[in-house]
């Protein structure tokens, strides 16, 4: 039985519901975990762990998942960007030399020209090549102008339709469930809660395989969360045993976008950084977007 | 300069005797290395043959054979009888008697360099998750057919993990693997030769990568990698060592023989 304990004690989050007093406990009761030392380090994504105990403390566990699809295509440069893309090359072309493709090619329309001027075509015509460089030429460009590159926006995109995955595909993409949490019904990421007897990491897979099947390909990254998530049940539900609950993240990679398989659970979304907004509290989405990555 | 010219026939030439500018041991404890200083006491006479030397130089040339004749003899006399101090009058350099030899020696004081010796590089290894959760050597691979974009994202990587304090042991290129790529006309049995393909790597290697930190470097070389570029992060192995060295056909040779 191994969870995951962390040195450093949790921020008061959840809006400040959280005591320090809590937190300052927290830390001093480190169970007897297995330890992955979790550093804080200034990359965005701190990897933050708070200690929790067993069943002395009140707090409930759960593992949820962030599930990203990889951008596809790169973004677009900015402006500024491409105008000093633009004059670098236009320095680089003024600085080169030239290719044995040109040079060739500028050799043989000498010959060509002489050839037109005065006609001593037979020394020449003997060492010739069958296929000069221009026609080559033109054969590259017919073949360049066959070629059909995929469009960059997708149907998907003209349609906004946020349950595709073939949606954004220069940014991140992470899924998004509709969960039911005490009466309420709130997007999440997908979350189970820990038992006893597993990691959270498989507490947080678990929580992936309930919501989109068992074959799901996807790529966990190391046995670290990314973040966590902390709040107090409200005062009606509030007991001794049952103070609130810790909603452990971690992250994994979609290897396929092959979702053929049925979904569970039919309210899924998949949706970038800048739209979580519109489908996450406040709170919840400060803490999610500390360990989101979007370069 | 002097203005005028100046004839030798009417310069006191100095002679011998003690040194008008002042004792020898006043010379001595002023200028601890017996060096002269910059800006010499000459007596008048010595001034004025220097001086009468170099206007003359530029005027005619039998004045001037006359002037060096002087000059010489006055000087060779100075050499026998007041040399503390005159070095650079005189113009010549501390001979092996003299307090100063050796001025200039520094190599003694060097540490010994230890002839270097052309010897197989032996390679470490380290811990892989061990009890402290640290890879050991990782090499992060970049390959790629475009050279520039390649060589840029190595040292972008490169760059990164200096930033983020992991240190980097090594980042090599490997060598250049040419590949031509042949066209099969529809009707015709000739191979054409369509293009040449350049494959190009480049490998980063670090240590001490930390497992929590490992996925978020991941992530940010993932998200910055450029089109074209595919990435491969591995553990360092013999295997990858031994295929930077060179085989050496002869050697192997010449050892099944022996053996």
């Amino acid at each position: 039985m191994a969870a995951l304990m962390a040195a450093a004690p949790a921020r008061a989050g959840s809006g400040a519901r959280g005591t320090p007093g809590a937190g300052g406990d927290m830390a001093g009761h480190c169970g007897a975990r297995a330890m992955a030392a979790p550093l804080a380090r200034r990359a965005a994504g701190s990897a933050r762990g708070v200690c929790s105990a067993a069943a002395q403390r009140p707090w409930r566990l759960f593992g949820a998942m962030c599930l990203l699809r990889l951008p596809r295509i790169t973004q677009p440069l900015e402006k500024e960007e491409e105008e000093v893309a633009a004059l670098m090359e236009q320095i680089e072309l003024e600085k080169s030399h030239y290719s044995d493709h040109e040079i060739r090619k500028l050799e043989e329309e000498e010959a060509l020209r002489r050839k037109k001027e005065s006609s001593y075509d037979e020394d020449e015509a003997r060492g010739k090549t069958v296929i000069m460089a221009q026609d080559l030429e033109e054969k590259w460009e017919q073949k360049f102008l066959s070629f059909k590159a995929a469009p960059r926006i997708t149907d998907a995109d003209k349609n906004n339709d946020r349950t595709s995955l073939s949606r954004k595909l220069d940014s991140n993409l992470m899924l998004l469930v509709k969960q039911k949490i005490g009466n309420q019904e709130l997007w999440l990421l997908p979350q189970v809660e820990w038992q006893p007897g597993e990691t959270l990491r498989n507490t947080a897979e678990r929580a992936m395989a309930t919501f989109l099947g068992d074959h799901i390909q996807a790529k966990v990254l190391g046995n670290a969360p990314y973040g966590i998530y902390k709040y107090k049940f409200p005062r009606a539900i509030r007991t001794e045993n049952n103070v609130g609950a810790k909603v452990f993240f971690f992250k994994a990679y979609l290897q396929s976008s092959d979702l053929s398989r049925a979904e569970l659970k039919a309210d899924y979304l998949w949706v970038t950084k800048k739209e979580l907004g519109d489908y996450l509290k406040s709170e919840y989405l400060k803490k999610v977007n500390r360990f989101l990555l979007d370069l | 300069m002097y203005s005028s010219m100046i004839d030798a026939r009417d310069i006191p030439q100095w002679r011998g005797g003690l040194i008008p500018h002042g004792d020898k041991d006043e010379n001595r404890r002023r200028d601890p290395c017996n060096l002269l200083l910059l800006y010499p006491k000459l007596s008048l006479g010595q001034r004025s043959l220097l001086g009468g030397g170099k206007v003359l130089c530029s005027e005619k040339g039998v004045l001037l054979r006359h002037v060096f004749a002087l000059s010489r003899a006055a000087t060779a006399r100075e050499n026998r009888l007041c040399a503390a101090g005159d070095a650079l009058l005189a113009c010549h350099r501390s001979y092996r008697s003299r307090p100063t030899h050796g001025i200039g020696r520094f190599q003694h004081l060097l540490p010994k360099e230890v002839p270097k010796r052309k010897k197989e590089k032996v390679q470490m290894k380290e811990i892989s998750e061990g009890t402290e959760y640290q890879y050991g050597d990782l090499n992060i691979q970049m390959t790629s057919y475009d050279l520039c974009l390649v060589e840029h994202f190595a040292q972008y990587v490169h760059r990164l993990c200096n930033r983020l304090s992991i240190r980097v042991n090594e980042s090599y290129a490997m060598p250049t693997k040419t590949n031509e790529v042949l066209f099969l006309e529809e009707r015709g049995s000739k191979m054409q030769l369509d293009a040449v393909l350049t494959t190009h790597q480049r490998v980063v290697q670090i240590r001490g990568l930390s497992s929590t930190f490992a996925p978020i470097l991941l992530e940010i070389i993932q998200s910055s990698q450029p089109e074209g570029v595919h990435l491969l992060m591995k553990q360092h192995t013999e295997a990858d060592f031994k295929s930077r060295l060179k085989s050496r056909p002869e050697l192997e040779e010449l050892l099944a023989e022996m053996s």
